[in-house]
Order: C-alpha cells, then sequence, then structure tokens
C-alpha cells in the first residue's frame, strides 16, 4: 500500500489544479483519472466548444464579407477539418496537463477510484487493484449530462454533447432541447454552419440563469438568424423512422409534431457520485451532488468535494478556485470561501453572453433598492467600426453603498470584458471609482463605463 | 567556569534568519537567567531573546543592524574570572562551525570597543566589529562628494552587488573608479567602502533598527484604498501619518508615497540591507539538522537513558476502534490516537514520568502535553497534543491530523512543537518490530512504539494467536527510577489492553 498526504480523485480543472497547489505546498500528491487528464472541460467541454464556434465565427465573418468589399465565389467547406482542429486541440491542452502534474511531482494513477475505506482509496485499471492511503482525499469527479425521461441518446440519431461535437455530417434540421449555455451554444454553432435549428426550452425563457432582459435579446437575435426557438415547450417523445426523428411536444396544453434528422439533448447536468463507495462510508448527497461546507469539507473526516460534484454552478473556474481554497484551507492557510455572487459566467454563443452577480430579478427577491444603468451598443463606436452593434451592457448598484451588484453584457468580445466588472467588484468599487476610472476609446468596453455612467443618470453618448 | 553562547533563537519553522536590533546590556553587565538581553527582528516578529543562564556578559559578537542565520552567536555569557582567552577560544569554536559571519570575515578593529573591561590584546580577538559599524556615529548627509570618485562615465553597466550600487549612489560614487573583488568579478560592498575611506571618506553607519519597524498606532480603521493599505505596510508607513486625497476620504497610493517620501527625508540614515550571504553557508547542516544533532547528542551524553520494553494485547483496542469509527463519520481514530490517550491517562496515574528536568528543577506537568514525532523531508518535528488528558480520542485523533499534515509542509507555529511533557515515536507503519528512542531534553521519557503483529501467545498454558505490540520506554534516570518506569508500563499496558478503563 501506498502512503501519500493527499490524493485527489478526477483531473478536470479542478482537481489537477487542486493537486498542483497541493504539491506546491509540500504534500505528496496523487492525482487518479479514469480518462484523459483535463476532465469535460478541456477534452469534452469548454475548449473543443470553443474551437467549433471559431469556425461558425469564420462562416459568419465570410457571410458579411460583402459589407466590407468582398465578393467571390461559393466556398467548400470540409467539417471533418473543423472537428479535427478541434480534437486536436483538446489533445495538446491535456498533453499540456501530463507535463504540469510531471513538472510539480505530481503522481498521476490512471484508473476507477472507489473509497474502501475512510482515508483509503482503491484504484483500479485493467483489472489491477492498487490502495493508496492519505488523510486528505478530494473529490473532483465532475458531472454529466443528465438524461431526458423517456428520452434515450443513441449516439446515431440523439446525440449528447460528444456526438453533438464530433459530427461526420451537418445535419439539416436539428432540435436542440434545452436551451441553457449548451444549448444555445450548440444553436448559434448549427446555424452559423448552415443546419436549421429549432430549439426548445421547458421554461418560459432561454438562456433562464440570466438577466431577463439578455434572454429576451439573445432571443431576437437568434430570431433574426432564423432559429426556431420555442419556450414554455416539453419534448414528449422522439420516434425515429426511416432516418427521421418525430418529436412530440407540448406547449401551454397543445401538441405539436415536428421532424428533425438530429436531436442534441442538453438539460442539464448531474453529479458523477456513482461507484465511488459514498454509501458506505456515509458521505451526505443532495439531488445527486456530494454536500460540503464552505471549505469544501463533506460530513466525512479528511473527505472533500470540489467543482461540479459539489453542486452549482458548474463552471471551470469555479471548479479550480475550489480546489486552491481547498487545498490552502487543509493546509492552514487562511482561505477566504467562494463568494457565489463573483462568479462570472460566459457563454460563448453569437452574440456572446456574459454576467457576474445578480441579476435584476434576484435583486428584486432580496429586496435590494437597486439602480439599473444600461448602454446600447448601437452607439459604441468601435462596435459600429466592426460592423456588430447589436448588444447591451446592463449593470446593478445598490443605491445605498454603490456597490455593483451586478453585469449582464450581451454582445461582442463580452466575455473578454466581464473581468473588468469581476475585478470592480472584489475591490468593492463602487459607480464612483468605475466612474473615475479611464476607459480607452475606441474600444467597446467603453460601454461598460457608459453603463456605469447610466446608473447615475449621467450617460454621455445616448 | 561555564561559557555560554546567547544565540540567534529559532521562532517558528520558517524562520532562518533574524536582524539584531538593540541590546539591553553592555559588554560587562551581569545577567541573571530570564533577563532581556537582545530583541531580534524577523520577517515577521520583533521578539527579545531571554538569558537561560546567568553570567557576565563578556562579548558581543553581533552588532545591532546585523542579519545573522539561526543559531549564530550573538555574545557570551562566562563568570567574571573567566580569562579572556578562554572566551576569545570560545567564540573561535563557535565561529568555526561557520554559521558566525563575525568569524567569517574578520576585520581588524580600528580601536577597542570602550565598554569592553578586556585588555586591548583580547579585545582584537572578542569585539570584532564589522567595518561599517565602526564608522563615525556623527550623522552625514546621504550624499558624500568624494571628489575624484565621483567623476566618470554611466557606471550603469559595470557589474556590482545590489548593496554595492545603492551604497555608490547614496555615497556620490562612479562605480568605474572602484577595483572589483567580489564574486564574478564584481564590485562589491566592502570594495566599495575601502575606496571611500582610502579617499578620506567617512561611511555610512547602519541604519537605526526602528526604521524596519512597523506602524505603532493600529491604523486598521482608517479608510484606505486595498493598494494603499499593502503599500503602507510593505514601506512601514502608518495610514494615520497619510493625507486622505482619495475618493470619499480614502487615503490613496500617492498618499502613502507622500508620506513615505517625508519620512525618507527625515532619516538621514540610509536603510542598509545585511550582507550578501556568502557561498559556503549553503554547505552546512540546515537549522532543523543541526538543532536534532545537538539536541540528541546532548541527550546521550548528558542523560543516562535505560529501557524498559512490554508486549502489550490490542486486539481489545482493535474491536473499540472498529465501534468508535463506525459510530461517526467524523471519527478516523488510528492506533497512535490510542497511545496517545493511554499515555496520557498513564501519566496521569504515574504523574513521576511527566516531568522536565531543567538545572536543579524536575518541573512535574500536570496535564499530559504528548509530543508526537512526525518524520518530515528536513527531518523530524514533534508536533504536540496539549492536554492529552482531557481529550476524547476522536478531537484527539483531528488534533493530530492536523498537525502532522501542517508538520509535513512546513507550516507550524513555534508554540505548536516547543514544550511537551512526553514524546512518542511510532514506527510501527514501516513494520518496525521494536525499537530504543532518545529522550528529547529537557522531557525524560520517551516511547517507541513498534508495529501490531499477530503472535503466538501462551495462556494458561495453551497456545493461542493475538496481536501484539511491542512497546519501549526509554528514560533518563537522572529523574525516573526503574520502578517508577515500570509502574507507568505497566498502567500503559493495561489501558491498552483494556481501552474502556480509560473511561475512568
Amino acid at each position: 500500500m501506498n502512503d501519500f498526504d493527499l490524493i485527489v480523485v478526477g483531473g478536470g480543472p479542478g482537481g489537477y489544479v487542486a493537486a498542483i497547489r497541493a504539491a506546491q505546498l509540500g504534500f505528496s500528491t496523487v492525482l487518479v483519472e479514469k480518462e484523459k487528464l483535463g476532465g469535460v472541460c478541456l477534452n469534452w467541454g469548454c475548449i473543443p466548444t470553443k474551437a467549433l464556434l471559431r469556425g461558425a465565427e469564420v462562416a459568419h465573418t465570410l457571410a458579411e464579407a460583402g459589407r466590407f468589399g468582398f465578393e467571390f465565389g461559393p466556398v467548400n467547406f470540409d467539417l471533418a477539418k473543423l472537428v479535427g482542429h478541434s480534437r486536436s486541440v483538446a489533445n495538446r491542452l491535456s498533453q499540456g496537463i501530463d507535463y504540469l502534474m510531471k513538472k510539480n511531482n505530481i503522481t498521476v494513477f490512471s484508473g476507477q477510484a472507489q473509497l474502501v475505506d475512510n482515508g483509503l482509496l482503491e484504484v483500479t485499471a485493467a483489472g489491477a487493484t492498487q490502495r493508496l492511503k492519505a488523510p486528505h482525499i478530494i473529490l473532483a469527479t465532475g458531472a454529466r449530462a443528465r438524461a431526458l425521461p423517456g428520452v434515450e441518446v443513441d449516439g446515431d440519431y440523439i446525440w449528447g454533447v460528444r456526438e453533438a461535437m464530433t459530427p461526420d455530417a451537418l445535419p439539416q434540421r436539428l432540435l436542440i432541447i434545452g436551451a441553457g449555455a449548451i444549448g444555445v451554444e450548440f444553436a448559434s454553432l448549427y446555424n452559423d454552419l448552415g443546419s436549421q435549428v429549432t430549439l426548445v426550452e421547458a421554461v418560459d425563457r432561454i438562456v433562464p440563469a440570466e438577466d431577463a432582459e439578455i434572454s429576451k435579446l439573445l432571443q431576437d437575435q437568434f430570431g433574426k438568424r432564423k432559429i426556431q426557438v420555442l419556450t414554455n415547450t416539453l419534448v414528449g417523445s422522439l420516434n425515429i423512422r426511416e432516418g427521421v426523428v418525430t418529436a412530440t411536444m407540448r406547449s401551454n396544453g397543445q401538441e405539436s409534431q415536428g421532424e428533425f434528422d438530429r436531436v442534441i439533448v442538453a438539460v442539464g447536468i448531474t453529479g458523477n457520485i456513482e461507484n465511488l463507495g459514498l454509501e458506505a462510508l456515509g458521505v451526505t448527497t443532495d439531488r445527486g451532488f456530494i454536500k460540503t461546507d464552505a471549505f469544501k469539507r463533506t460530513n466525512v473526516v479528511g473527505l472533500y468535494a470540489i467543482g461540479d460534484v459539489a453542486g452549482p454552478p458548474w463552471l471551470a473556474h469555479k471548479a479550480s478556485h475550489e480546489g486552491v481554497l481547498c487545498v490552502e484551507k487543509i493546509a492552514g492557510i487562511a482561505a477566504k470561501p467562494l463568494d457565489p455572487d463573483r462568479i462570472p459566467g460566459c457563454t460563448y454563443c453569437r452574440p456572446q453572453i456574459a454576467s457576474v452577480g445578480l441579476s435584476e430579478q434576484q435583486a428584486r427577491q432580496r429586496g435590494i433598492d437597486y439602480s439599473v444603468g444600461r448602454f446600447n451598443l448601437s452607439a459604441n463606436g468601435k462596435a459600429l467600426a466592426i460592423g456588430d452593434s447589436e448588444g447591451l451592457v446592463k449593470t446593478l448598484f445598490d443605491k445605498h453603498t454603490g456597490e455593483l451588484l451586478g453585469a449582464h453584457m450581451i454582445g461582442p468580445e463580452v466575455t473578454e470584458q466581464i473581468q473588468g466588472f469581476g475585478i470592480a467588484q472584489q475591490l468593492e468599487a463602487t459607480a464612483h471609482e468605475l466612474t473615475h476610472t479611464v476607459f480607452a476609446h475606441p474600444s467597446l468596453s467603453e460601454a461598460m463605463h457608459e453603463s456605469v455612467l447610466s446608473s447615475l443618470g449621467i450617460a454621455l453618448h445616448q | 567556569m561555564t561559557i555560554s553562547a546567547i544565540s540567534m533563537p529559532k521562532w517558528g519553522m520558517e524562520m532562518s534568519e533574524g536582524l539584531v536590533s538593540d541590546w539591553h546590556f553592555a559588554i560587562g553587565d551581569t545577567i541573571q537567567a530570564g533577563d532581556d538581553v537582545v530583541d531580534v527582528e524577523t520577517s515577521k516578529i520583533v521578539n527579545t531573546v531571554t538569558a537561560t543562564g546567568s553570567g557576565v556578559l563578556r562579548a558581543i559578537t553581533a552588532q545591532s543592524g546585523e542579519t545573522l542565520a539561526v543559531g549564530a552567536i550573538l555574545g557570551v555569557l562566562a563568570d567574571a574570572d573567566t580569562s579572556d582567552e578562554e572566551i576569545a577560544a570560545f567564540i573561535r569554536s563557535k565561529s568555526a562551525s561557520g554559521t558566525s559571519e563575525v568569524a567569517a570575515e574578520p576585520v581588524a578593529p580600528t580601536q577597542p570597543a570602550p565598554q569592553s573591561p578586556a585588555p586591548p590584546a583580547v579585545a582584537a580577538a572578542v569585539v570584532e566589529l564589522p567595518a561599517r559599524a565602526i564608522a563615525s556615529v556623527t550623522p552625514l548627509p546621504a550624499a558624500v562628494q568624494l571628489g575624484a570618485l565621483a567623476a566618470g562615465e554611466d557606471d550603469s553597466q559595470v557589474a556590482a552587488s545590489p548593496v554595492a550600487r545603492r551604497l555608490a549612489a547614496q555615497y556620490g560614487v562612479n562605480l568605474n573608479n572602484i577595483s572589483a573583488s567580489g564574486r564574478h568579478g564584481r564590485v562589491s560592498k566592502s570594495d566599495l567602502e575601502a575606496a571611500v575611506s582610502a579617499a578620506g571618506g567617512k561611511l555610512i553607519s547602519p541604519a537605526p533598527a526602528t526604521t524596519h519597524s512597523r506602524p505603532a498606532v493600529d491604523d486598521s480603521l482608517i479608510k484606505a484604498t486595498p493598494v494603499a493599505r499593502r503599500l503602507a505596510q510593505e514601506l512601514g508607513i502608518s495610514l494615520a501619518d497619510c493625507r486622505c486625497s482619495g475618493d470619499r476620504g480614502r487615503v490613496s497610493k500617492a498618499d502613502v508615497e507622500a508620506a513615505a517620501a517625508l519620512q525618507r527625508k527625515l532619516e538621514i540614515f540610509p536603510d542598509l540591507p545585511a550582507d550578501e550571504p556568502e557561498p559556503y553557508l549553503t554547505n552546512t547542516m540546515s537549522g532543523m539538522r543541526k538543532t536534532i544533532a545537538a539536541r540528541l547528542q546532548q541527550s546521550k551524553q548528558t542523560a543516562p537513558h535505560f529501557r524498559v520494553q512490554v508486549d502489550v494485547e490490542i486486539d481489545n483496542l482493535l474491536a473499540v476502534r472498529q465501534q468508535i469509527n463506525a459510530s461517526s463519520s467524523q471519527a478516523r481514530v488510528s492506533v497512535n490516537d490510542f497511545i496517545i490517550k493511554a499515555c496520557a491517562s498513564a501519566l496521569m496515574q504515574v504523574p513521576g514520568v511527566n516531568v522536565q528536568l531543567e538545572g536543579d528543577t524536575i518541573r512535574q506537568f500536570r496535564h499530559a502535553d504528548i509530543s508526537v514525532a512526525v518524520a518530515i523531508d528536513e527531518g523530524l518535528i514533534t508536533p504536540i497534543v496539549r492536554q492529552a488528558d482531557t481529550k476524547g480520542l476522536i478531537a484527539i485523533s483531528q488534533e493530530t491530523r492536523d498537525l502532522a499534515t501542517r508538520a509535513k509542509i512546513n507550516r507550524l507555529q513555534a508554540d505548536e512543537f516547543q514544550g511537551g511533557s512526553f514524546c512518542i515515536s511510532n514506527l510501527g507503519m514501516y513494520g518496525v518490530k521494536q525499537f530504543d528512542a532518545i529522550i528529547n531534553p529537557p522531557q525524560a521519557a520517551i516511547l517507541a512504539v513498534g508495529s501490531g503483529e499477530q503472535r503466538p501467545v501462551v495462556k494458561n498454558g495453551s497456545l493461542q494467536v493475538a496481536t501484539v505490540m511491542t512497546l519501549t520506554l526509554s528514560s533518563d534516570h537522572r529523574i525516573i527510577d526503574g520502578a517508577l518506569a515500570a509502574q507507568f508500563m505497566a498502567s500503559l499496558k493495561g489501558f491498552l489492553e483494556q481501552p474502556a478503563t480509560m473511561l475512568g
């Protein structure tokens, strides 16, 4: 049996970061991963989808080229090459994690991990089992797509995200069930590549985690792009006959049917809590996720959970941050718990969405006296220059303290700008400090400044 | 006749060197044990070295403003009738170990230290002052113009140590005019000072240590931007001394910089850092290794060790352990946790073993503060489970796990590993059947724990199998006699074989 100071189960952005931090602090550290290092994020999530969406952006740019004076004949598109690009990026990054593990002297075990006792882990690979012992074990096993009752992902006609990321051919008619971040990214991707997309959402708006105003603007944009959006709609059943999927949908008590070539199921995710030996140890779970305290400790002494498996929001950067704070707490360093209102979220559809903090609906629910700033990108010079001026920057401030409660952005490159508001929140800057900050001209980020000014009723350009 | 050294202490695991701040005594003063002798500053704290013995302060080998490694000699305590030759020899022997900067780079003094009662010949050996400390104590303007040395072309490309470059700016010296003898042909601090002296210039005195001190006033309630607060801390500026021109009356970065500039003007003495470390220091033992070496050698030489050994059957204990661990998800009690608890219980029953020996004094502890030896990369350390007699097994288990975790990454506080009334060393996890441990002074006993293994035992004339563990107690016979040690081991065996009796 091997003795270590700390074991991390799961090599995604939560687990591998936790392992690096532990190794930096001097712990003899083990990382156990059953597939490839990097987890879903790197292999089947954030990164490969961004590679595909870059292809969609190129398609859109080509379509718009005439505005900038470029005329050319029919353009050929090889889908296999785009998918190949996406896979090679994922592979390259995964190898990068291999290197980071070596550099930090982290022992990596490949195999399926199971807790056999408190502080004792069994790792099984190719039938061989070995036991690893450590006083601290961090579970970072991640999450997977939730199944939709009555719908079976067959990989041929009904796709999960992996199939949706590696298509052989472009489906002509595509149904996407679920309009969360994953659903709208695929809708945007396939629409730009040329598919006819229908996006179905059970609640009354798409991207329901975002501010309602953002949802509406995205739905308007999708409408202009001829993406059919059906809200308040449930998919009852899918029947496959002769290569055609017939979907029965119910909306406001009315049933309708539609025919599609492929279906993508993206209705949320559920934690990977099975086969870990949690039941025998009496680890408390809640609706498919492991329960933890603010420092990611489970109810079992010496056992911790971080990232997706420890509950929402399911974001790579949240997982990494939790990994670091969990390890630092173990090391006796004064760690700060993560403030859920300061975790930014980004969605890479076209137009992009980025937000941090409270939505207007949440601020109202909490009974906060707030002021709203809005600035439309149609009055931003840089946005007009690049021919991409549909968008909004919305800011929410506490009327009494001036605290930045939330920021909601939709438009070009907003995912690269949201950290400006994140830094302001972390430094507890008020509308006042942001007002006095000089934003460069011409830039898309000037809209951030104007939105803050607007919250004080002093916007200069609208 | 006894001669003892006042050495650079080690306050906490991360401390490797300290800055000598203020001496409370002069050479020739009589010091009693427990007196505050000299203030030492680390990157974290300012603390006072107290005398562990009594005597006359015969030599000061580290002046205010000098930075020395942990363990380096700072001064010498001895009887008034100890000869100066002996003092000098003592310093040489201490310095030979390579910890003292003073001995490594002797500088002949141009004058004997005025306070020294010793004759000049001895003072030359004893009161070795580094060059800068011999300088005039009269305040000088920061930049002393030295005519010829100042002229020359741009010297920004001349190889020089950072300290030398800084000093050159303060003296107004062009580095092109200095001949280099430092490492890699660099102009060193001593090259620069030699040239300044040769040119008739006076050397600038080291900065008073007080310039390092943190703000005396608590400024945590003063409104400031995050950057300003950090910068103020960094520069040792109190936010209370700053203007507050920032938004809504906050102290801004510019305010702190202005306050710092003002303070610099007021301070005539520049702030000199210590010399660069000499390369041979890297070959010395780590502070921890030295401590282990010195203490254990001292222990073996001064404490007459004797050992008593018992075999303990732990099948009952293992069953109880399983029960406890199954009872709560917060419980992960190990066999070692049981041994800590059982030792605490036995020490309460046989308090004669719960002792430390200091000089002629025997300290009998009211509680069992149990040191637990933890192997770490650099050696070993013994974090303490305090008052283990008052704690339950689960509490002991959690505390031990936290201490061991932080011990492995050098994050224990000094008070977490200094002291202890009894020590446990467990090599059972390595499969060691039994061993003898060396007492960790001033403690008087240490328990060596072997691995639990199935062995044949004879009970009522028949052969049976039991899980047996061999425990060996090393005791200091000066204060623990054989019968007492045997009594302790019998008590300990009883608690371990019948764990329920620890509840009594």
